[in-house]
């Protein structure tokens, strides 16, 4: 019986086994570092009070923006469906369409709108998403930033970051009357609110891990200190004044410590850790050479900091309790310094000199060690990652003036935030 | 003999019983069919008819018994007539001899004349009615005597009837058998037709296979692979998950021109996302470029996706 049906089973694969020998297979070894096309169609608004806000507009503009995508033109558009039936997918891939997001604003009462959308693929016709999000007309920004999140991470498999926050310095004026302001904004740099203004220099502002609190260092009483403000209510709390340097605050991931740089008497600075409860202090590094711009690791175990005790500013890494040896990371140029970690920790991002010009740079530190120079400007500094890690934030400079400025993470795609006034520097960008 | 039928007590049962009915319904049939025939003479009442023979026998016993009693009765009744006559015969001669002796004689003489005158009305009238006796049995007799022909004729309708139902059979038989060997004819034929259709195709495949291999294993078939391998990795947009490690099967389904009507990832250790990048990537290289050689188009192939940066 058994034997007979291993016979059958045989004949069964002789007869439908057998083309999977000859069939053809491709290796496929490389891929396009392409922008995925999607069509963002104008969500329709049948009442004028929506018509207000375009939420298609901001959402194909946080896609374009991230470089992954490039969108169709509105006016490559030959019709403008709303909803999943009205698509005509030939049409739409015709134009190059791989994705389509299709959507409705309709208003549901006083001042409320209901932000209905859906994303189809083109090619396979297959409706990923489909959700309603309702805000009123102040919130319609960040349900758009939402609407742009969910089709990313649909898409690409990462979390979108559109509907988070950024904090950096705004410098108005010339000396010697300088304006200084800490700004948090969207993600996309619109809607900046001012946190803290001064006449003294603020810097190094640094996001409390739950996104609520904000460190930084303001020379406000021509000294440094470090301040933790609370962004809801606006209440700061000068946590160190000592003398001397006070500066580089970096929380640590539980939110409970802060990694600082301060100088003992005779000027040389050395890394501490505080608890931001007690203020109590622990010495981390101990070397004549400048130790600062710490950065905690992910499990809160060890700090990534800038030394010159080699020389140039080159980057360690310390572990906090065991007293051990800093362990040098960097070793490819004269100058690596200002470390900041992805946030799944497999990437370190840092300011390196090359060709006389000071430019973004990630190290992988979950394989070889591999350095990737990932931007091309002459004063390029201040990386920060977006929570997501798809991009890094950082500093630059345009005719002369200081801007924000966007790279991914693998250095395919450039962009500059549109600033209104002022030289921006060191964005800091916030967690979700 | 006796154990056969202790075995077989059912089945003499249900036997008996069968033939009663089959007999019953002959007779029925038989009656039917009469009624439906030209009025023949039937002078009695049928109803008595569908009776098995013991009861018809047990019939013809009462009817003699009956003429038997009738007889005695008669011959009783003759015993006392003549018994009667002699006591007449007796009083006569008393009479006779006491008339002759006494003056009265004339009178008892005239009595006993017009008694024995009754006597003699009354056994003519016992001998008729046992002339009618005889008659009633004889008419019983001739009506059993029909019956008989009637169950005979029955019989010999039904074998009729059986006889032209068999030969009816066995047309039917001979014509089935006909068409039987006429589909069985017209089935070989098909088959022949299908092996020789199947060699036909065989013989072709094999030489399409003889072809094909001439031109799989030859550059043809490697400047095909390098067409397809280029029109798919300039269609992949390569998700940043997609990197060294990826290892991703997807199977093509291509309609002749190239145009792709399918492509599903079947075998991946990527997200969904670089699933979804690979089936697009396939979709976005449609229509796939032509084969060098008719031969080497294939309908269903798999492209491995495998990125080694």
């Amino acid at each position: 019986m058994n034997n007979r049906f291993l016979s059958l089973a045989a004949a069964g694969c002789l007869m439908f086994c057998a083309p999977t020998w000859a069939q053809l297979v491709v290796e496929i070894t490389k891929g396009q570092a392409e922008a995925i096309p999607i069509a963002v169609v104008p969500f329709s608004p049948p009442d004028a009070a929506a018509q207000t806000f375009d939420v298609a507009q901001l959402v194909g503009a946080d896609l374009a923006r991230s470089g992954r995508f490039k969108t169709t033109d509105r006016k490559d558009m030959v019709e403008q469906p709303h909803t999943g039936p009205a698509i005509s997918f030939d049409d739409w891939r015709r134009l190059s369409n791989d994705y389509i997001v299709v959507g409705q604003v309709l208003s549901s009462g006083q001042d409320r709108f209901a932000i209905t959308f859906e994303l189809y693929n083109v090619l396979t016709r297959q409706r990923l998403l489909g959700f309603q999000i309702t805000a009123n007309k102040p919130g319609m920004r960040l349900a758009s930033h939402q609407v742009a999140d969910m089709v990313f991470e649909k898409i690409l498999g990462i979390r979108g970051a559109f509907a988070t926050h950024i904090a950096y310095i705004s410098v108005l004026g010339k000396l010697p009357h300088r304006d200084y302001r800490l700004i948090v904004a969207d993600a996309d740099g619109e809607n900046p609110h001012v946190v803290m203004q001064s006449g003294e220099p603020l810097m190094s502002p640094a996001w409390s891990p739950d996104g609520q609190n904000l460190a930084y260092v303001s020379f406000e009483n021509r000294l440094p200190s470090v301040y933790v403000q609370v962004l809801k209510t606006g209440e700061r709390q000068r946590v160190s004044a000592r003398a001397g340097v006070n500066q580089a605050p970096a929380w640590s991931p539980d939110g409970r410590k802060l990694a600082l740089t301060l100088s003992t008497r005779d000027g040389n600075l050395d890394i501490y850790v505080m608890d931001v409860a007690t203020q109590a202090l622990t010495r981390i590094t101990d070397d004549p050479g400048i130790d600062t711009e710490p950065q905690w690791s992910k499990d809160g175990r060890s700090l990534y900091f800038t030394s010159d005790r080699a020389g140039g500013p080159q980057i360690y890494r310390v572990g906090i309790e065991s007293g051990d040896k800093p362990r040098r990371l960097t070793f490819q140029g004269s100058y690596n310094a200002r470390p900041r970690l992805s946030p799944d920790e497999s990437q370190l991002a840092f300011v390196t000199q090359e060709e006389g010009g000071y430019r973004i740079a990630t190290m992988d530190l979950r394989g070889r060690g591999d350095v990737q120079v990932l931007t091309k400007g002459h004063f390029d500094v201040s990386p920060s990652f977006a929570p997501n890690g798809a991009e890094i934030i950082y500093a630059s400079r345009d005719r002369g003036r200081g801007v924000l400025a966007l790279v991914s993470a693998d250095g395919r795609v450039q962009e500059r935030l549109v600033s209104s006034e002022g030289e921006l520097q060191e964005p800091a960008w916030a967690p979700f | 003999m006796r154990d056969f039928l202790r075995e077989h007590s059912w089945a003499v049962v249900v036997s008996l019983l069968l033939h009663g009915l089959l007999v019953g319904s002959l007779v029925l049939a038989a009656l039917i069919s009469a009624r439906r025939s030209p009025p023949v003479p039937q002078p009695l009442p049928i109803d008595a008819v569908v009776v098995d023979s013991q009861v018809l026998h047990a019939a013809q016993r009462a009817q003699d018994d009956l003429a038997a009693q009738e007889a005695a009765r008669a011959r009783a009744a003759e015993e006392a007539k003549a018994a009667a006559a002699a006591e007449t015969e007796k009083a006569q001669a008393e009479q006779a001899k006491a008339a002759e002796e006494a003056k009265a004689a004339d009178e008892a003489r005239v009595v006993n004349e017009a008694q024995a005158a009754d006597a003699a009305k009354i056994a003519a009238a016992e001998q008729q009615r046992l002339i009618d006796a005889q008659k009633a049995t004889a008419a019983q007799k001739a009506a059993a005597a029909r019956k008989a022909a009637e169950a005979a004729l029955a019989e010999e309708r039904r074998a009729a009837d059986a006889r032209k139902s068999a030969e009816a059979k066995q047309a039917a038989e001979d014509k089935r058998a006909a068409e039987a060997k006429q589909i069985a004819d017209a089935k070989r034929a098909a088959e022949e037709r299908a092996r020789h259709d199947r060699e036909a195709e065989l013989r072709r495949q094999m030489a399409d296979e003889e072809h094909r291999s001439a031109v799989e294993s030859g550059p043809l078939r490697d400047s095909y692979i390098a067409k397809l391998r280029n029109k798919i990795q300039n269609a992949w947009i390569k998700p940043p998950s997609a990197s060294v490690g990826l290892d991703c099967l997807v199977a093509v389904t291509q309609i002749p021109g190239g145009e792709v009507t399918g492509a599903r990832v079947t075998q991946c250790n990527g997200d969904a996302a670089a699933r979804q990048s690979i089936e697009n990537a396939v979709y976005r290289a449609s229509p796939l470029p032509d084969p060098p050689d008719p031969a080497l188009f294939e309908r269903n192939f798999v492209f491995r996706f495998k990125p080694n940066e």
